[in-house]
């Protein structure tokens, strides 16, 4: 893969709206995840030092980049690929030395990046939300890190996904079916328990990196599956890698 | 009626019925594993199956469905000359637009339905509910297929104007997501004037959750079908009037 070809991709995302795409999944995240504050009794936490304000509005963070993600995950890709679907830019890619596995490398590698600081902002703003609200509790630094850590690996593996799916089936349906199926398939992972989860990758990972919940006693912290998610990446990764190459070797 | 009949068959040869059917099935299907798996009981029979079924699927399913069927139904006018062929087209604009919108319509009735057969089918089958559905959820799938249109109609324009598959999803995903805001922030009154925040409001209607008193009243009923088909009839007109500005590209 080489740095013209990526830089060649950012050149593309310029005319395919892209930014507006992520706007839409970083603002959608955070306002999910801001849903928390309409809870009965939060904002009677926010001032009281041993509250638990923050696990609160971590665990609308951590229900909000599942239900928003896979959708416009799914539609990131489908937008990377259809131009060349369109275009015929595979044959014409290769024809100028990039061949189709090289070309979905080189577009995982430029909007990959965008996806990471996508994930990375929603979990930073809202961070920010909570400040402008005022906590004053302890900051729970390693859950939030963890789980933001654990989003962008989920995320990057599902974009992965979506970029083959994409790229195999030309009719974009099916990569924004999958999506929606995958909202649902979180969904139900939420029940599960989490050797089940395990079972539903990537999206059963997302439940599986989720650091805290909701019960009658209150917010509970859970023990996130850090290592499933690791497994999770390096599997995907390596599935990446040998599906397009085996791209390749198909006539384009 | 030519029309719609010509915009079935271009639909002919497309996965739209996999939307149809499938974006349903899977609806009810997390409802019934979701209850399965907590262990909970379905406590008010019917009416827990059904709530737990379809106020989530209206939340933002059902407007991402509408807008993948959307994106579908005009995906063929962007491929290819088909786009200069529309534009020296012999039948009138409005026929052109409400034909699409009919044909939408007519896929989001057949989608409401499969989720009430769907519903039938995990109550008896799975959870052994006594008795039959309730009729009031039957009045309640007419109203969700009303309140549908103005999104099919919305969508539609939207399509119309984006070459991108994939676009309109994503700003159908912003505008449910914009309606599911206003619910929780109980602005009603917006809430059903905003297209996404209607078909989420229908909903919910019967079910006692977010705004909904729990009732399915006949003045209810008749307030969202005025409301769907007057919002319906104005996103219509804006299509039309956008499209009569179109030309060959």
């Amino acid at each position: 893969m080489n740095v013209r070809a990526v830089a060649n991709e950012f050149a593309k995302m310029r005319r395919l709206r892209v930014v507006p795409v992520v706007v839409v999944m970083v603002v959608g995240v955070v306002a999910y995840s801001c849903v928390v504050l309409t809870t009965p009794g939060f904002f009677e936490s926010v001032g009281d030092p041993s509250g638990q304000a923050w696990e609160l509005l971590l665990g609308g963070l951590s229900l909000a980049v599942p239900l928003v993600s896979p959708i416009l995950l799914a539609v990131l890709a489908s937008r990377q690929v259809d131009i060349e679907h369109q275009g015929n830019g595979w044959l014409f890619s290769q024809t100028a030395g990039l061949s189709p596995g090289h070309l979905c490398r080189a577009k995982f590698a430029a909007t990959g990046t965008v996806v990471v600081a996508a994930t990375l902002a929603q979990s930073g703003l809202v961070v920010a939300v909570g400040g402008l609200v005022g906590i004053t509790g302890a900051f729970p630094t390693g859950q939030w890190l963890g789980y933001t850590a654990s989003a962008v690996v989920v995320n990057l593996v599902l974009f992965a996904f979506h970029l083959v799916l994409s790229t195999r089936a030309t009719n974009q349906l099916v990569g924004l079916g999958v999506g929606v199926l995958g909202v649902f398939v979180t969904l139900t992972s939420m029940g599960m328990p989490a050797w089940l989860a395990h079972l539903f990758p990537p999206w059963g990972y997302y439940v599986l990196a989720t650091p805290v919940e909701a019960r009658e006693v209150g917010i509970v912290s859970l023990d996130p599956s850090h290592l499933g998610v690791i497994a999770l990446g390096v599997a995907g990764g390596v599935l990446f890698v040998l599906i397009t190459r085996l791209f390749d070797r198909r006539e384009a | 009626m030519g029309s719609v009949r010509a915009e079935f068959l271009k639909l002919k040869r497309s996965l739209s019925w996999a939307v149809v059917v499938l974006l349903p099935l899977m609806a009810v299907v997390t409802g019934a594993a979701n209850t399965v798996i907590s262990g909970e009981p379905l406590e008010g029979d019917w009416h827990t199956l059904w709530m737990r079924v379809v106020v989530l699927y209206g939340l933002f399913p059902l407007a991402v469905g509408v807008a993948a069927l959307a994106s579908l139904v005009w995906r063929v006018e962007h491929q290819g000359g088909n786009w200069n062929a529309l534009m020296g087209r012999r039948v009138s604009t409005p026929h052109v637009v409400v034909g699409k919108v009919a044909v939408l319509a007519a896929l989001t009735a057949a989608m409401q339905a499969v989720l009430v057969v769907g519903v039938v089918v995990v109550g008896k089958v799975v959870f052994a509910l006594p008795g039959v559905l309730p009729p009031r959820y039957l009045l309640v799938s007419v109203v969700i297929v009303l309140a549908c249109v103005p999104v099919a109609a919305l969508q539609s324009g939207l399509s119309m104007l984006m070459r991108s598959f994939a676009a309109p999803v994503a700003v159908a995903l912003l505008g449910a997501s914009t309606g599911v805001l206003l619910l929780v922030a109980r602005f009603e009154v917006l809430t059903v004037l905003v297209p996404y925040g209607l078909v989420s409001r229908a909903t919910q209607l019967g079910t006692g959750t977010f705004m909904d008193g729990g009732s399915v009243t006949a003045g209810a009923v008749a307030v969202f079908g005025v409301l769907a088909l007057g919002l319906a009839v104005v996103v219509t007109a804006g299509s039309v009037a956008v499209l009569d500005r179109r030309d060959i590209r």
